[in-house]
């Protein structure tokens, strides 16, 4: 608790400007012309700026900015809350703010004097140049797109020798859609810019003026394989908004479904890796244990991708002692054959070759530009919100985070499979300790609002849900890939064309979470 | 040990595992419906419009070692230029109409498009929403549509075996 008062008395906020205070934040009114200040005092402190987002205030012309710090050794986040028209940019000071303001911009029309990059974000050339979809006064209801817009400007690069190779929307694999544009030399890449926005389905403004249960099923569907996840962080919120306490058997459910999901996800990004440099013979075997996993699922939660156990106040239905007990069979003996699996791929020498210096992301890069989960714990950053920010289950048993120290390919792969170990291992622990009782409570909605944090497989999810006469006013989320993807972008400088597809598979972020 | 007893020998941490039947004979019908309609094999290629990459994870499972249905004589492509069948996912999204048309444009004749998943087939969630123009039907024609949230790989392969006897009657 001493790195909260250190923190403060350096920051020096005004008592009077402190708004609220509750489990997962610590709030503070700042004046719009003293944020960029108050910016500088934070990075100081070697604070992270995690997100930002928007909400309308009750005057028409007025938004409400909340800019989510993350600090040292502090459990709560710290939010920052500017009411303006007017924002300033604070991408020089935190450049991880440039794409928070460009989907903000795009959201709600505010533009931020200073900022270096005005484009679109997640509304393509399709959608009318004055068309803000959050904003209250606009109703969701079909648009006519255009039909001759202005293409998106790429940033050019010059020089003798220089060339570009766009990539995408529609990718040679079966993954989603964005665009690559590489620009290299050569062989050697020197430049990457990721367009993302392809699958902006409109989550967001979807989930306004629905029933509190019903987003719960929205926020599931914002990535397939990070769908407890999502609608846990979303129902934790709710439910820190109605001050529910979970009963025990829930909360415990709850762990196990999360490094279930935590576990079959990772498994894809190792069996991506290893088919990205041809050593398909491991690919299949993680692809048989991703399989177990994925059926033990099926038979916990009658889900392949555990979706619909998760709701507001618990989860959907029990699951019997017996069947726990069975899946805890089948995780160890999935864990057994994941270390020998993990040895074998380890040992091979062409394997080695690929990933060890492949694909780097350095350690000061962290900080700027916000990333988390295994991006960053593969760097040396021990990063994690279960353990930083413990949560459900994560205050009762917690974790300790894994770290690897090269921040390759390498790294990232070690990193996985350890992680993968640790969940497995996780799970058997907890299943014996699971209390009897019921798994979910009585509830009534009230009103107000709550952020909430959550380590996906991919890292940090944010989620910001505020309630107004019983139904969602505002619903945000912001999924770890959202950060994530400027750590590819640098990792590949450097690299050679071909060892693209093993650098983006050893990250194996989501676009639809991305784009949402 | 030499190098053949290295490629012989059967590793020892292999767990074996009994195929599914109704799978296997689900795949082995298909794959006589396949010889008939298209001598051998069909090549399919994936187009995700707006999905949550669930449905991605479950066509991709198709070629692994639980299903393997290249056995059956289905493969996925990496170009439309080489494919029988596009399989789209999710449902239609602003950004990704027109990569989907020309993907199709791109696809020769004869062609067949299946919608994989509910949003595909209907639009789900998201109809009549901004940043969508509709289910895949909205903006190809569709001669088959998979639900699911996502479809298993079962269910995939009982529609790809319904495609193929409706193809056989054209």
């Amino acid at each position: 608790m001493t790195g909260i008062h250190a923190h403060y008395s350096a920051l020096s906020l005004p008592a009077e400007w402190l708004i609220r205070e509750d489990a997962t934040t610590i709030s503070y009114a700042v004046p719009d012309d003293q944020m960029p200040d108050i910016a500088e005092i934070l990075l100081a402190l070697e604070s992270r700026l995690v997100w930002i987002f928007c909400t309308e205030a009750a005057d028409q012309d007025l938004f409400i900015l909340w800019y989510v710090f993350e600090l040292q050794e502090m459990r709560k986040y710290l939010v920052l809350v500017v009411t303006t028209n007017k924002p300033v940019s604070l991408a020089k000071i935190y450049p991880a703010a440039s794409r928070f303001e460009r989907a903000i911009s795009d959201g709600f029309g505010l533009h931020f004097t200073g900022s270096a990059d005005n484009r679109r974000l997640f509304l393509h050339e399709a959608y009318p140049e004055d068309f803000h979809p959050l904003k209250k006064d606009w109703k969701n209801a079909p648009i006519s797109p255009l039909e001759n817009p202005v293409p998106y400007e790429f940033r050019s690069m010059e020089g003798t020798s220089i060339y570009q190779v766009p990539v995408g929307p529609v990718h040679a694999g079966i993954i989603e859609p964005g665009h690559f544009r590489f620009s290299v030399i050569g062989e050697e890449i020197l430049n990457l810019e990721i367009r993302l926005g392809y699958l902006h389905r409109g989550i967001e403004k979807l989930a306004e003026g629905c029933s509190p249960e019903h987003v719960v099923r929205i926020a599931e569907s914002v990535s397939g394989d990070e769908s407890v996840a999502n609608a846990c962080c979303y129902a934790m919120a709710v439910e820190q908004i109605c001050s529910l306490s979970l009963p025990p058997r829930a909360l415990y459910l709850r762990g196990l479904l999360l490094e279930l999901e935590r576990s079959w996800s990772l498994l894809s990004d190792l069996a991506g890796m290893v088919t990205d440099v041809a050593f398909s013979a491991a690919a299949s075997r993680f692809l048989i244990l991703r399989e177990v996993l994925q059926r033990a699922c099926t038979q916990l939660t009658g889900s392949r991708f555990l979706k619909g156990i998760i709701i507001i106040g618990g989860i959907s239905q029990d699951i019997p002692d017996g069947l726990l007990y069975e899946v805890k069979d089948t995780v160890m003996q999935v864990r057994t054959e994941l270390e020998k699996l993990l040895s074998w791929t380890l040992s091979v020498p062409s394997v080695i070759d690929r990933f060890s210096t492949t694909g780097v992301v350095r350690e000061p890069f962290i900080d700027p530009l916000a990333l988390s989960g295994p991006v960053a714990r593969a760097s040396g950053r021990a990063l994690d919100v279960r353990s930083d920010h413990p949560y459900g289950l994560y205050d009762i048993i917690p974790v300790s985070p894994v770290i690897k120290m090269t921040g390759d390919v390498l790294g990232r792969f070690a990193l996985k499979g350890d992680e993968i170990l640790a969940s497995l291992a996780y799970i058997n622990e907890l299943i014996p300790l699971i209390p009897n009782g019921s798994v979910h409570i009585e509830y009534e909605i009230v009103d107000g609002y709550a952020l909430t944090a959550i380590e996906s497989p991919r890292g940090r999810t944010l989620c910001y849900v505020r309630i107004l006469g019983g139904i969602i006013d505002r619903f945000s989320l912001s999924t770890a890939s959202f950060c994530n993807w400027l750590a590819l972008e640098h990792a590949v400088q450097g690299n050679i064309v071909p060892d693209f597809p093993v650098i983006n598979k050893s990250m194996n972020l989501s676009y639809a979470g991305t784009d949402l | 040990m030499n190098i053949f007893s290295c490629i012989l020998k059967k590793p020892d941490n292999v767990k074996v595992f009994t195929p599914d039947p109704q799978f296997e004979s689900a795949g082995r019908m298909l794959h006589a419906e396949i010889d008939r309609v298209f001598k051998r094999s069909i090549a399919i290629r994936e187009v995700d419009c707006g999905s949550d990459n669930a449905a991605e994870i479950e066509l991709a499972n198709l070629s692994a070692p639980h299903y393997d249905v290249e056995r059956f004589g289905i493969s996925f492509v990496a170009s439309p230029r080489h494919a029988d069948i596009l399989a789209v996912t999710g449902v239609v999204t602003h950004g990704m109409k027109e990569a989907l048309i020309k993907t199709y444009e791109a696809t020769p004749d004869p062609k067949f498009v299946i919608a994989v998943g509910d949003d595909a087939c209907t639009g789900g969630i998201y109809n009549g929403t901004y940043a969508v123009v509709g289910p895949v039907d909205a903006v190809l024609p569709v001669d088959l549509k998979i639900p699911g949230k996502p479809p298993t790989p079962d269910a995939i392969i009982e529609g790809l075996l319904t495609l193929m006897r409706s193809a056989k009657k054209r």
